[in-house]
């Protein structure tokens, strides 16, 4: 970080920000099913429910996000292309599918307002015309790259994103108190060095996922009228 | 040991998996066969079609040990037309550095039944691992039932799968796997001793045009099975890919239901795979019995839908 100028850190903290324009507020990770189900009760449950979500999205969305910035960083637009589609394809479940498109677009939309990027405004022409899914990592990948933010930074706001998007979900689903979900937060921050390593050797064949609690969850959502949240 | 002259190798097809970044550790030759001795080496080829008279049979046949298919048999009472092919290995569990590929092509409007003669063993291993291929083809409006018997991981085994379903946009193929924890009763008990079990299924259009690729890697000393959003407090997971057109996918999805019963201990979700290419269905559960019965019931909707027709009850002695 040391390297960095101010507004450079200012970029990092405004693309993180729960606040940032995306919808992230709006989905809760299939939390408020795992609640109702009462899979989550307390904070040690809320603690293990955030964590596998973070390593699910560590090495599928995680991955994706740190190669389109590789690619993008050196004017390959074609390999982002390819990793948007291998995501979208890698995503099984159908409204995690709705919710990275949604915020891939939003972000897609913003980036080309806040810099000027022909490649991003050729990828949002794609998203519109539906020939590139538009996905939200790949558009992380891109953003951060553009605001000369690093592979390492932007993993850690693509965690930061998942962690604090579950958490702030947390306070309004499950008994948990504000220090309860920082508690989490922090402890979970410490694991992101470890996550990083990993997930920047991948390849986008390597990205895996093996979270079937989460998944029944996810489908129990989609099929049911629970709705305060979306996901 | 045996010297490198000496040993007779059964080629092709190759089923080589030394370039997966998970089986890195695992690459190491074993000291008893060799990686590719002729009976650690098996494929089968296995091709449906409908004969003169439009009844579906098993036309093609190749295998080669220990994979051994006999011939097909007519025995679902609720569907009599329906070919039955129990895939069997003379050769007990899979066991280190064993290699398997295995062809099975559906014809234009054939239809077909396949399942294995008994749970797949992956036998503990010291060196190497045991890998198998799978390209699943189905033409024009062909139908497949692919549901084996489970697969049960013994302690410190090491597996890597990849299967490849190459389906038509009119053909229906229901591809389940069913994983146990482990030799559960075994000696104190071996859930999640294995070292590592690598899954990738992936489907795709026969104009190449790609529409899901699912890959899970259990590595239980990097993520334990028993952690929250893994499997919780389950044992066994069943997973089952169903490619079929739209309309028949709406209609399973609606009639499928989804749960989670801390009485029964089971838990079963479905969800609709990238480019509408069909359905994913999950069960987990304590006892293989009562998954293996949601899968068996699951398919029956799918046979419903498809062919009109339910599955008949599992033969008591399965």
């Amino acid at each position: 970080m040391a390297k960095y100028n101010l507004a450079t850190i200012m970029r990092l903290l405004q693309f993180t920000d729960s606040t940032f324009p995306v919808g992230t507020f709006s989905f809760s990770n299939g939390l408020e099913t795992a609640s109702f189900e009462h899979i989550v009760t307390d904070a040690k449950t809320l603690e293990a429910f955030t964590r596998s979500q973070a390593r699910q999205a560590a090495f599928s969305d995680g991955v994706a996000a740190i190669l389109t910035h590789r690619a993008f960083s050196k004017g390959d637009y074609e390999k982002c292309r390819d990793i948007d589609r291998h995501l979208i394809m890698f995503k099984m479940n159908a409204e995690a599918r709705l919710m990275i498109t949604r915020m891939g677009k939003k972000l897609a939309e913003l980036a080309v307002r806040l810099f000027d990027s022909p490649l991003i405004s050729r990828w949002l022409s794609e998203i519109h015309s539906e020939d590139t899914p538009g996905t939200y990592p790949v558009a992380q990948g891109m953003t951060f790259a553009t605001a000369e933010i690093s592979e390492k930074e932007l993993f850690c706001s693509h965690q930061y994103g998942i962690v604090n998007m579950v958490l702030s979900a947390a306070l309004r689903c499950v008994r948990v108190s504000h220090y309860d979900t920082q508690l989490i937060l922090e402890k979970l921050s410490n694991e992101v060095e470890q996550l990083y390593d990993e997930a920047s050797q991948m390849e986008l064949q390597d990205m895996n996922a093996f979270y079937p609690e989460l998944d029944i969850l996810a489908s129990l959502h989609e099929k049911g009228n629970m709705r305060m949240f979306m996901n | 040991m045996v010297n490198e002259q000496n040993k007779e190798k059964t080629r092709a097809p190759e089923v080589d998996f030394s370039t997966a970044r998970e089986m890195q550790p695992y690459l190491k030759e074993p000291e008893a066969m060799y990686v590719g001795a002729p009976g650690k080496h098996g494929y089968l080829r296995l091709g449906f079609e409908l004969d003169s008279t439009g009844k579906s049979i098993l036309r093609d046949l190749e295998r080669r040990h220990p994979l051994i298919v006999q011939q097909e048999l007519y025995f679902d009472e609720e569907m009599p037309e329906m070919p039955c092919v129990y895939i069997l290995s003379s050769g007990g569990p899979n066991v280190d550095g064993d290699r398997y590929e295995q062809d099975i092509t559906v014809k234009k409007n054939a239809f077909a039944h396949v399942a294995t003669g008994a749970a797949t063993k992956l036998a503990e291993m010291k060196y190497n691992y045991s890998g198998l291929v799978q390209n699943i083809v189905l033409e024009e409006n062909a139908y497949l039932e692919f549901m084996p018997e489970p697969v049960i991981p013994c302690r410190h085994t090491r597996f890597i799968s990849d299967t490849r379903l190459c389906v038509d946009e009119t053909a229906t193929v229901f591809y389940s796997e069913i994983f146990m924890g482990g030799r559960k009763y075994y000696g104190n008990g071996e859930l999640f001793e294995y070292d590592i079990l690598s899954v990738c299924s992936h489907g795709e259009r026969p104009d190449g045009k790609q529409l899901f690729r699912e890959k899970f890697i259990i590595d239980p000393r990097v993520e334990h099975p028993r952690n929250l959003g893994v499997m919780g407090k389950f044992d066994v997971f069943a997973n089952v890919i169903v490619i079929t057109p739209q309309d028949k996918a709406d209609k399973i999805y609606d009639e499928t239901e989804v749960f989670i019963d801390n009485q029964k201990m089971l838990a079963a979700g479905i969800t609709r795979l990238p480019e509408n290419a069909g359905l994913l269905y999950k069960v987990l559960g304590i006892e293989p019995g009562p998954v293996k019965k949601m899968v068996r019931e699951f398919c029956s909707l799918v046979r419903q839908t498809v062919k009109g027709k339910p599955i008949a009850p599992d033969f008591p002695w399965r």
